[in-house]
Protein backbone atom coordinates (compact mmCIF):
# COMPACT_ATOMS: atom_id res chain seq x y z
CA UNK A 1 0.00 0.00 0.00
CA UNK A 2 2.76 2.27 0.85
CA UNK A 3 4.83 1.65 -2.34
CA UNK A 4 1.82 2.02 -4.38
CA UNK A 5 1.18 5.32 -2.84
CA UNK A 6 5.08 6.38 -3.06
CA UNK A 7 4.56 5.62 -7.23
CA UNK A 8 1.34 7.69 -7.19
CA UNK A 9 3.29 10.78 -5.22
CA UNK A 10 6.10 10.31 -7.61
CA UNK A 11 4.18 10.21 -11.20
CA UNK A 12 1.66 13.56 -10.15
CA UNK A 13 5.44 15.29 -8.88
CA UNK A 14 6.85 14.31 -12.79
CA UNK A 15 3.99 15.02 -14.15
CA UNK A 16 3.69 18.48 -12.44
CA UNK A 17 7.67 19.23 -13.18
CA UNK A 18 8.53 17.51 -16.31
CA UNK A 19 11.61 19.95 -17.64
CA UNK A 20 13.32 18.85 -14.14
CA UNK A 21 12.44 15.43 -14.01
CA UNK A 22 14.11 15.56 -17.88
CA UNK A 23 17.04 17.15 -17.28
CA UNK A 24 17.52 15.13 -13.58
CA UNK A 25 18.65 12.22 -15.72
CA UNK A 26 22.07 13.45 -16.62
CA UNK A 27 22.71 14.77 -13.19
CA UNK A 28 21.61 11.62 -11.30
CA UNK A 29 24.82 9.95 -12.62
CA UNK A 30 27.00 12.74 -11.28
CA UNK A 31 28.57 13.08 -7.67
CA UNK A 32 30.21 16.23 -7.79
CA UNK A 33 28.81 19.63 -8.91
CA UNK A 34 32.33 19.95 -11.08
CA UNK A 35 31.71 17.05 -13.45
CA UNK A 36 28.05 18.21 -14.38
CA UNK A 37 27.25 20.01 -17.64
CA UNK A 38 23.83 21.20 -19.36
CA UNK A 39 23.73 19.87 -22.48
CA UNK A 40 22.32 22.78 -25.16
CA UNK A 41 19.10 20.53 -25.06
CA UNK A 42 18.66 21.27 -21.48
CA UNK A 43 19.72 24.65 -21.70
CA UNK A 44 16.96 25.21 -23.86
CA UNK A 45 14.33 23.97 -21.72
CA UNK A 46 15.83 25.80 -18.43
CA UNK A 47 15.21 28.84 -20.99
CA UNK A 48 11.67 27.66 -21.35
CA UNK A 49 11.44 27.32 -17.70
CA UNK A 50 13.33 31.01 -16.98
CA UNK A 51 10.30 32.47 -18.79
CA UNK A 52 7.72 30.74 -16.66
CA UNK A 53 9.61 31.51 -12.99
CA UNK A 54 9.75 35.42 -14.66
CA UNK A 55 6.22 34.97 -15.86
CA UNK A 56 5.12 33.56 -12.25
CA UNK A 57 7.16 36.51 -10.75
CA UNK A 58 5.18 39.41 -12.52
CA UNK A 59 1.95 37.49 -11.33
CA UNK A 60 3.13 38.06 -7.59
CA UNK A 61 4.21 41.09 -7.80
CA UNK A 62 0.65 42.08 -9.33
CA UNK A 63 -1.16 40.50 -7.21
CA UNK A 64 0.93 41.91 -4.55
CA UNK A 65 0.29 45.38 -5.44
CA UNK A 66 -3.20 44.78 -6.10
CA UNK A 67 -5.18 46.31 -2.91
CA UNK A 68 -8.34 45.45 -4.40
CA UNK A 69 -7.49 41.60 -3.74
CA UNK A 70 -8.17 39.73 -0.43
CA UNK A 71 -5.29 39.90 2.05
CA UNK A 72 -4.95 36.57 2.17
CA UNK A 73 -4.21 36.25 -1.45
CA UNK A 74 -1.42 39.41 -1.35
CA UNK A 75 0.30 37.29 1.37
CA UNK A 76 0.36 34.42 -0.16
CA UNK A 77 1.65 35.77 -3.10
CA UNK A 78 4.40 37.42 -1.32
CA UNK A 79 5.42 33.80 0.51
CA UNK A 80 5.42 32.43 -2.64
CA UNK A 81 7.70 34.91 -4.34
CA UNK A 82 10.19 34.54 -1.56
CA UNK A 83 10.50 30.75 -3.32
CA UNK A 84 11.40 31.77 -6.78
CA UNK A 85 14.61 33.77 -5.30
CA UNK A 86 18.06 32.49 -4.39
CA UNK A 87 18.82 33.21 -0.67
CA UNK A 88 20.30 36.71 -0.12
CA UNK A 89 18.90 38.30 -3.43
CA UNK A 90 18.57 41.67 -2.98
CA UNK A 91 16.91 44.68 -4.96
CA UNK A 92 18.60 47.28 -6.07
CA UNK A 93 16.79 50.52 -7.06
CA UNK A 94 17.45 54.05 -8.48
CA UNK A 95 15.90 57.02 -7.03
CA UNK A 96 16.54 59.92 -9.00
CA UNK A 97 17.25 62.85 -6.46
CA UNK A 98 15.83 66.48 -7.43
CA UNK A 99 19.11 67.85 -7.56
CA UNK A 100 19.20 65.31 -10.94
CA UNK A 101 21.32 62.99 -9.43
CA UNK A 102 21.15 59.48 -9.00
CA UNK A 103 21.05 57.62 -5.90
CA UNK A 104 21.00 53.45 -5.40
CA UNK A 105 18.92 51.83 -2.76
CA UNK A 106 19.61 48.05 -2.09
CA UNK A 107 17.28 45.84 -0.24
CA UNK A 108 16.90 42.24 0.26
CA UNK A 109 13.67 40.99 -1.48
CA UNK A 110 11.74 39.87 1.43
CA UNK A 111 12.08 43.79 2.48
CA UNK A 112 11.47 44.73 -0.92
CA UNK A 113 8.12 42.27 -1.29
CA UNK A 114 6.49 43.66 1.65
CA UNK A 115 7.08 47.26 0.95
CA UNK A 116 4.87 47.00 -2.10
CA UNK A 117 2.44 45.68 -0.23
CA UNK A 118 2.33 48.45 1.97
CA UNK A 119 2.42 51.12 -0.58
CA UNK A 120 0.61 54.72 0.12
CA UNK A 121 -1.84 54.29 -2.64
CA UNK A 122 -5.86 53.73 -2.06
CA UNK A 123 -5.23 51.65 -5.59
CA UNK A 124 -1.82 50.44 -7.28
CA UNK A 125 -2.17 48.85 -11.31
CA UNK A 126 1.14 47.11 -12.26
CA UNK A 127 1.23 45.95 -15.79
CA UNK A 128 4.44 43.99 -17.68
CA UNK A 129 5.01 43.68 -20.96
CA UNK A 130 4.49 39.96 -22.86
CA UNK A 131 8.18 40.27 -23.51
CA UNK A 132 11.05 39.25 -21.37
CA UNK A 133 14.74 38.99 -23.44
CA UNK A 134 16.91 36.18 -21.29
CA UNK A 135 20.53 36.09 -22.28
CA UNK A 136 22.50 32.85 -23.11
CA UNK A 137 23.43 30.84 -19.98
CA UNK A 138 27.23 30.95 -18.81
CA UNK A 139 29.05 28.72 -16.17
CA UNK A 140 30.18 30.08 -14.08
CA UNK A 141 33.07 28.69 -11.64
CA UNK A 142 31.11 27.09 -9.39
CA UNK A 143 29.75 24.98 -12.05
CA UNK A 144 26.28 27.14 -11.30
CA UNK A 145 24.83 28.64 -15.02
CA UNK A 146 24.04 32.34 -15.15
CA UNK A 147 21.91 34.60 -17.08
CA UNK A 148 19.81 37.91 -16.93
CA UNK A 149 16.61 38.31 -18.04
CA UNK A 150 15.23 41.51 -18.76
CA UNK A 151 11.68 43.05 -18.09
CA UNK A 152 9.71 46.05 -17.90
CA UNK A 153 7.09 47.49 -15.44
CA UNK A 154 4.38 49.56 -15.72
CA UNK A 155 3.74 51.34 -12.08
CA UNK A 156 0.37 53.26 -11.72
CA UNK A 157 -0.28 54.48 -7.96
CA UNK A 158 -3.71 56.25 -7.02
CA UNK A 159 -5.23 58.05 -4.60
CA UNK A 160 -9.23 57.87 -5.09
CA UNK A 161 -9.30 57.98 -8.64
CA UNK A 162 -6.40 60.63 -9.02
CA UNK A 163 -3.08 59.25 -10.59
CA UNK A 164 -0.21 59.98 -7.95
CA UNK A 165 2.78 58.37 -9.37
CA UNK A 166 3.57 56.70 -12.37
CA UNK A 167 6.75 55.27 -13.99
CA UNK A 168 8.24 52.83 -16.06
CA UNK A 169 11.01 50.63 -15.00
CA UNK A 170 13.49 48.07 -16.35
CA UNK A 171 14.04 45.35 -14.31
CA UNK A 172 17.06 42.55 -14.70
CA UNK A 173 17.01 39.81 -13.19
CA UNK A 174 19.90 37.67 -12.45
CA UNK A 175 18.60 34.11 -13.20
CA UNK A 176 21.12 30.65 -11.32
CA UNK A 177 20.00 27.29 -12.74
CA UNK A 178 21.58 25.41 -9.29
CA UNK A 179 21.90 21.50 -8.88
CA UNK A 180 20.34 21.01 -5.19
CA UNK A 181 19.48 18.09 -3.27
CA UNK A 182 16.03 16.86 -3.43
CA UNK A 183 15.38 14.76 -0.46
CA UNK A 184 12.37 13.07 -1.79
CA UNK A 185 14.50 11.37 -4.21
CA UNK A 186 17.97 11.38 -2.68
CA UNK A 187 19.14 12.78 -5.68
CA UNK A 188 20.19 16.01 -7.42
CA UNK A 189 18.28 18.37 -9.36
CA UNK A 190 19.02 21.13 -11.36
CA UNK A 191 16.62 23.77 -10.14
CA UNK A 192 16.07 27.88 -11.52
CA UNK A 193 16.39 30.63 -8.91
CA UNK A 194 15.84 34.24 -9.52
CA UNK A 195 19.22 36.41 -7.92
CA UNK A 196 19.32 39.85 -7.46
CA UNK A 197 17.40 42.46 -9.11
CA UNK A 198 18.38 45.89 -10.98
CA UNK A 199 15.69 48.13 -11.01
CA UNK A 200 16.23 51.68 -13.30
CA UNK A 201 13.53 53.65 -13.94
CA UNK A 202 13.29 54.42 -18.07
CA UNK A 203 13.29 58.36 -19.00
CA UNK A 204 10.81 59.32 -21.06
CA UNK A 205 11.72 61.53 -24.21
CA UNK B 1 27.50 64.44 -45.66
CA UNK B 2 25.12 62.80 -47.33
CA UNK B 3 26.59 58.97 -46.43
CA UNK B 4 26.27 60.42 -42.78
CA UNK B 5 22.61 60.88 -43.15
CA UNK B 6 22.11 57.78 -45.21
CA UNK B 7 23.93 55.46 -42.18
CA UNK B 8 21.20 57.73 -39.90
CA UNK B 9 17.92 57.56 -41.86
CA UNK B 10 19.08 53.65 -42.44
CA UNK B 11 19.46 52.46 -38.95
CA UNK B 12 15.92 54.42 -37.79
CA UNK B 13 14.34 52.68 -40.71
CA UNK B 14 16.12 49.00 -40.19
CA UNK B 15 14.60 49.52 -36.50
CA UNK B 16 11.31 50.19 -37.77
CA UNK B 17 10.79 48.05 -41.12
CA UNK B 18 12.37 44.99 -39.01
CA UNK B 19 9.31 45.98 -36.11
CA UNK B 20 6.76 46.44 -38.72
CA UNK B 21 7.93 43.52 -41.32
CA UNK B 22 8.96 40.90 -38.86
CA UNK B 23 6.51 41.20 -35.90
CA UNK B 24 3.16 39.84 -36.27
CA UNK B 25 0.56 42.31 -34.62
CA UNK B 26 -1.01 39.63 -32.06
CA UNK B 27 2.52 38.82 -30.59
CA UNK B 28 2.03 42.02 -28.86
CA UNK B 29 -1.10 39.80 -26.72
CA UNK B 30 -0.75 40.16 -23.42
CA UNK B 31 -0.91 36.88 -21.30
CA UNK B 32 -0.87 38.88 -18.14
CA UNK B 33 -2.48 42.07 -18.20
CA UNK B 34 -3.08 43.39 -21.91
CA UNK B 35 -1.33 46.74 -22.59
CA UNK B 36 -2.05 48.97 -25.82
CA UNK B 37 1.10 50.64 -24.98
CA UNK B 38 3.30 50.83 -28.08
CA UNK B 39 6.39 51.26 -25.55
CA UNK B 40 6.62 47.20 -26.16
CA UNK B 41 7.74 48.11 -29.52
CA UNK B 42 10.24 50.30 -28.61
CA UNK B 43 11.49 47.59 -25.41
CA UNK B 44 11.67 45.25 -28.64
CA UNK B 45 14.02 47.61 -30.82
CA UNK B 46 15.86 48.47 -27.58
CA UNK B 47 19.03 46.47 -26.85
CA UNK B 48 18.29 45.37 -23.49
CA UNK B 49 21.26 43.82 -22.53
CA UNK B 50 25.44 44.21 -23.65
CA UNK B 51 24.91 40.65 -24.34
CA UNK B 52 22.21 41.62 -26.96
CA UNK B 53 24.35 44.43 -28.11
CA UNK B 54 27.30 41.64 -29.10
CA UNK B 55 24.37 39.47 -30.64
CA UNK B 56 23.30 42.72 -32.81
CA UNK B 57 27.01 43.57 -33.47
CA UNK B 58 28.04 40.04 -34.43
CA UNK B 59 24.50 39.72 -36.65
CA UNK B 60 23.52 36.42 -35.01
CA UNK B 61 20.36 37.66 -33.83
CA UNK B 62 17.74 39.85 -35.59
CA UNK B 63 15.58 42.85 -33.17
CA UNK B 64 13.35 39.73 -32.03
CA UNK B 65 16.32 37.77 -31.00
CA UNK B 66 15.48 35.10 -33.77
CA UNK B 67 18.74 33.79 -35.25
CA UNK B 68 19.94 36.23 -38.78
CA UNK B 69 18.76 34.47 -41.41
CA UNK B 70 18.63 34.97 -45.62
CA UNK B 71 15.26 36.92 -45.29
CA UNK B 72 16.38 39.26 -42.23
CA UNK B 73 19.62 39.56 -44.45
CA UNK B 74 17.65 40.76 -47.39
CA UNK B 75 15.92 43.02 -44.92
CA UNK B 76 18.53 44.76 -43.09
CA UNK B 77 21.63 44.43 -44.18
CA UNK B 78 24.84 44.30 -41.46
CA UNK B 79 25.67 48.23 -42.61
CA UNK B 80 22.42 49.31 -41.14
CA UNK B 81 22.46 46.94 -38.18
CA UNK B 82 25.90 48.21 -37.26
CA UNK B 83 24.72 51.58 -37.93
CA UNK B 84 21.50 51.16 -35.72
CA UNK B 85 24.20 50.49 -32.76
CA UNK B 86 25.83 54.17 -32.41
CA UNK B 87 23.57 56.49 -30.50
CA UNK B 88 21.81 58.53 -33.10
CA UNK B 89 21.99 61.78 -31.19
CA UNK B 90 25.39 62.35 -30.90
CA UNK B 91 25.82 65.44 -31.96
CA UNK B 92 29.37 64.82 -33.57
CA UNK B 93 27.34 62.67 -36.50
CA UNK B 94 24.96 65.23 -36.92
CA UNK B 95 26.06 67.59 -39.95
CA UNK B 96 23.62 70.42 -38.72
CA UNK B 97 24.30 70.77 -35.43
CA UNK B 98 27.03 73.42 -34.03
CA UNK B 99 29.15 70.40 -32.61
CA UNK B 100 29.01 68.36 -35.88
CA UNK B 101 32.42 66.81 -35.86
CA UNK B 102 33.31 65.68 -39.48
CA UNK B 103 36.62 63.63 -38.48
CA UNK B 104 34.87 62.04 -36.11
CA UNK B 105 31.66 61.23 -38.66
CA UNK B 106 34.11 59.89 -40.98
CA UNK B 107 36.04 57.64 -38.67
CA UNK B 108 32.39 56.39 -37.38
CA UNK B 109 31.77 55.90 -41.15
CA UNK B 110 35.40 54.08 -42.21
CA UNK B 111 34.64 51.20 -38.84
CA UNK B 112 31.46 50.48 -39.84
CA UNK B 113 32.31 49.93 -43.53
CA UNK B 114 35.34 47.65 -42.12
CA UNK B 115 33.13 45.91 -39.97
CA UNK B 116 31.13 44.95 -42.41
CA UNK B 117 34.00 44.28 -45.85
CA UNK B 118 36.12 42.30 -42.79
CA UNK B 119 32.57 40.51 -40.72
CA UNK B 120 34.57 41.89 -37.90
CA UNK B 121 33.26 39.76 -35.10
CA UNK B 122 33.33 40.86 -31.03
CA UNK B 123 33.91 37.50 -29.13
CA UNK B 124 31.61 37.42 -26.41
CA UNK B 125 34.33 36.22 -24.03
CA UNK B 126 37.06 38.25 -25.09
CA UNK B 127 39.23 39.43 -22.21
CA UNK B 128 39.56 42.58 -24.50
CA UNK B 129 35.96 43.36 -23.12
CA UNK B 130 36.63 45.77 -20.75
CA UNK B 131 33.94 46.91 -18.07
CA UNK B 132 34.29 49.95 -16.90
CA UNK B 133 32.13 50.29 -13.15
CA UNK B 134 32.07 54.19 -11.96
CA UNK B 135 31.48 53.51 -8.72
CA UNK B 136 31.01 55.18 -5.37
CA UNK B 137 33.09 54.79 -2.41
CA UNK B 138 33.15 56.39 1.20
CA UNK B 139 36.68 57.32 2.22
CA UNK B 140 37.37 59.10 5.39
CA UNK B 141 33.75 60.05 5.23
CA UNK B 142 33.52 61.46 2.08
CA UNK B 143 31.69 60.06 -0.90
CA UNK B 144 34.36 59.47 -3.98
CA UNK B 145 33.87 58.45 -7.71
CA UNK B 146 35.72 55.86 -8.57
CA UNK B 147 36.13 53.45 -11.93
CA UNK B 148 36.34 49.87 -11.62
CA UNK B 149 37.89 48.07 -14.48
CA UNK B 150 36.77 44.22 -15.23
CA UNK B 151 37.49 41.84 -17.96
CA UNK B 152 36.06 38.28 -18.03
CA UNK B 153 38.36 35.05 -17.48
CA UNK B 154 37.27 31.99 -18.94
CA UNK B 155 38.49 28.68 -16.74
CA UNK B 156 38.74 25.60 -17.40
CA UNK B 157 37.63 26.08 -20.86
CA UNK B 158 33.69 26.41 -20.16
CA UNK B 159 33.49 28.61 -17.16
CA UNK B 160 33.23 32.22 -16.88
CA UNK B 161 33.71 35.31 -14.38
CA UNK B 162 34.49 38.69 -14.55
CA UNK B 163 37.83 39.91 -13.06
CA UNK B 164 38.78 43.24 -11.29
CA UNK B 165 41.38 44.91 -13.80
CA UNK B 166 42.57 47.99 -12.31
CA UNK B 167 40.88 50.93 -10.61
CA UNK B 168 41.46 54.94 -11.20
CA UNK B 169 40.22 57.72 -9.30
CA UNK B 170 40.82 60.96 -7.98
CA UNK B 171 41.01 59.56 -4.23
CA UNK B 172 43.91 57.20 -5.34
CA UNK B 173 46.33 60.77 -6.48
CA UNK B 174 47.07 61.17 -2.92
CA UNK B 175 50.59 62.80 -3.76
CA UNK B 176 51.60 65.85 -5.19
CA UNK B 177 53.96 66.99 -7.87
CA UNK B 178 56.59 69.53 -7.24
CA UNK B 179 58.89 70.64 -10.23
CA UNK B 180 62.36 71.28 -7.51
CA UNK B 181 64.74 68.58 -7.58
CA UNK B 182 64.81 68.69 -4.07
CA UNK B 183 63.61 65.66 -2.52
CA UNK B 184 66.14 62.40 -2.63
CA UNK B 185 67.98 59.97 -0.81
CA UNK B 186 71.67 61.85 -0.71
CA UNK B 187 74.35 59.35 -2.21
CA UNK B 188 75.97 58.95 0.68
CA UNK B 189 73.16 57.49 3.03
CA UNK B 190 74.48 54.34 2.89
CA UNK B 191 76.99 55.14 5.22
CA UNK B 192 74.96 56.72 7.95
CA UNK B 193 72.71 53.69 8.08
CA UNK B 194 70.05 55.14 6.05
CA UNK B 195 69.28 57.94 8.59
CA UNK B 196 68.11 59.86 5.70
CA UNK B 197 65.08 57.66 5.08
CA UNK B 198 62.89 58.97 8.39
CA UNK B 199 63.48 62.78 6.62
CA UNK B 200 62.47 61.35 3.38
CA UNK B 201 59.24 59.15 4.85
CA UNK B 202 58.17 62.54 6.85
CA UNK B 203 57.62 64.63 3.66
CA UNK B 204 54.10 62.78 2.75
CA UNK B 205 53.16 64.28 0.27
CA UNK B 206 55.61 63.93 -1.99
CA UNK B 207 56.92 60.30 -1.45
CA UNK B 208 57.15 58.91 -5.27
CA UNK B 209 60.47 61.32 -5.53
CA UNK B 210 62.19 59.05 -3.21
CA UNK B 211 61.18 55.93 -5.62
CA UNK B 212 62.81 54.56 -8.29
CA UNK B 213 62.06 56.21 -11.64
CA UNK B 214 60.20 52.95 -12.98
CA UNK B 215 57.99 53.46 -9.98
CA UNK B 216 54.11 53.23 -11.29
CA UNK B 217 51.97 53.62 -8.19
CA UNK B 218 49.43 50.35 -8.49
CA UNK B 219 46.07 52.09 -7.72
CA UNK B 220 44.95 48.08 -7.59
CA UNK B 221 46.56 47.40 -4.43
CA UNK B 222 45.90 50.12 -2.69
CA UNK B 223 42.27 49.81 -3.15
CA UNK B 224 42.18 46.50 -1.60
CA UNK B 225 44.34 47.88 1.38
CA UNK B 226 41.76 50.43 1.91
CA UNK B 227 38.73 47.94 1.68
CA UNK B 228 40.57 45.74 3.99
CA UNK B 229 41.47 48.02 6.41
CA UNK B 230 38.24 49.54 6.64
CA UNK B 231 39.24 52.75 5.72
CA UNK B 232 37.39 52.49 2.18
CA UNK B 233 34.02 51.86 2.00
CA UNK B 234 32.42 50.15 -1.25
CA UNK B 235 28.67 52.17 -1.82
CA UNK B 236 27.37 50.83 -5.57
CA UNK B 237 28.00 51.34 -9.28
CA UNK B 238 26.37 54.09 -10.63
CA UNK B 239 26.77 53.52 -14.20
CA UNK B 240 29.00 50.91 -16.21
CA UNK B 241 30.71 51.63 -19.57
CA UNK B 242 32.10 48.78 -21.95
CA UNK B 243 35.13 49.47 -23.57
CA UNK B 244 35.60 46.70 -26.69
CA UNK B 245 39.08 46.48 -27.44
CA UNK B 246 38.88 43.16 -29.09
CA UNK B 247 38.90 44.94 -32.92
CA UNK B 248 42.52 45.48 -33.90
CA UNK B 249 43.24 48.82 -34.87
CA UNK B 250 39.99 49.53 -32.74
CA UNK B 251 38.19 50.92 -29.46
CA UNK B 252 34.51 51.36 -28.64
CA UNK B 253 32.81 52.00 -25.86
CA UNK B 254 28.82 51.30 -25.24
CA UNK B 255 26.65 52.67 -22.48
CA UNK B 256 23.17 52.01 -21.91
CA UNK B 257 20.84 54.52 -23.03
CA UNK B 258 17.70 54.67 -20.98
CA UNK B 259 15.28 56.09 -22.99
CA UNK B 260 11.79 56.09 -24.45
CA UNK B 261 12.49 55.50 -27.77
CA UNK B 262 13.92 52.73 -30.82
CA UNK B 263 17.22 53.89 -30.47
CA UNK B 264 17.98 53.14 -26.62
CA UNK B 265 19.61 50.76 -24.61
CA UNK B 266 23.15 49.57 -24.85
CA UNK B 267 24.71 51.66 -27.49
CA UNK B 268 28.09 52.94 -29.09
CA UNK B 269 29.14 56.30 -27.38
CA UNK B 270 32.22 56.98 -28.45
CA UNK B 271 34.80 55.70 -31.38
CA UNK B 272 38.24 56.05 -31.55
CA UNK B 273 41.83 54.25 -33.07
CA UNK B 274 43.24 51.88 -31.02
CA UNK B 275 46.80 49.83 -30.72
CA UNK B 276 47.36 49.63 -26.93
CA UNK B 277 46.94 46.68 -24.93
CA UNK B 278 44.26 46.29 -22.01
CA UNK B 279 46.08 47.81 -19.55
CA UNK B 280 48.45 50.65 -21.67
CA UNK B 281 44.39 51.39 -23.00
CA UNK B 282 42.93 51.88 -19.10
CA UNK B 283 46.39 53.94 -17.58
CA UNK B 284 45.32 56.16 -20.86
CA UNK B 285 41.97 57.43 -20.09
CA UNK B 286 41.39 59.99 -18.65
Amino acid sequence: MLKKLFFATALTISLIAPAQTKTAVSSKEAKIVDEINLSDADIEVFKEQTKQKVDEFQQYIITLGSKDQPAEKRDMAEKEAIKLFYKGAQMEISILAADGSTQKVMRPMEKYLARLKSLPYTKVVIKFYDIAYISEFTKGPDGKYYSTATIIQEFTGFNDDNIVYTDVTKKDIEIIIDLVEDKFFNEKRWKIFLGDIKASETKST
Amino acid sequence: MLNIHKYKYSAILAAVLTLAAIIPPDCFAQEIIASPNSNEKIFLARTKQFNEFLDRFNYKTTFTGEPVDSAFMAKIPRINMVSSLFDLKDKRTDPSSKEYVKNYSDLKNRFIGEVVSRNIQVAKYSGNIIAEARSRVIYKGTPHNISIFLAQEVIRETRNKWVILDVKGDVFNFLQTDTAFIRFIPPSSNETDFMNLKRALEDVNYLQYYASKEYQPDNLNLFFFLINTGAMKFEYVNEVIYHITDIPGWSMKVKEYNRNELNSGWLISDLSENSLDRYSYIRSLK
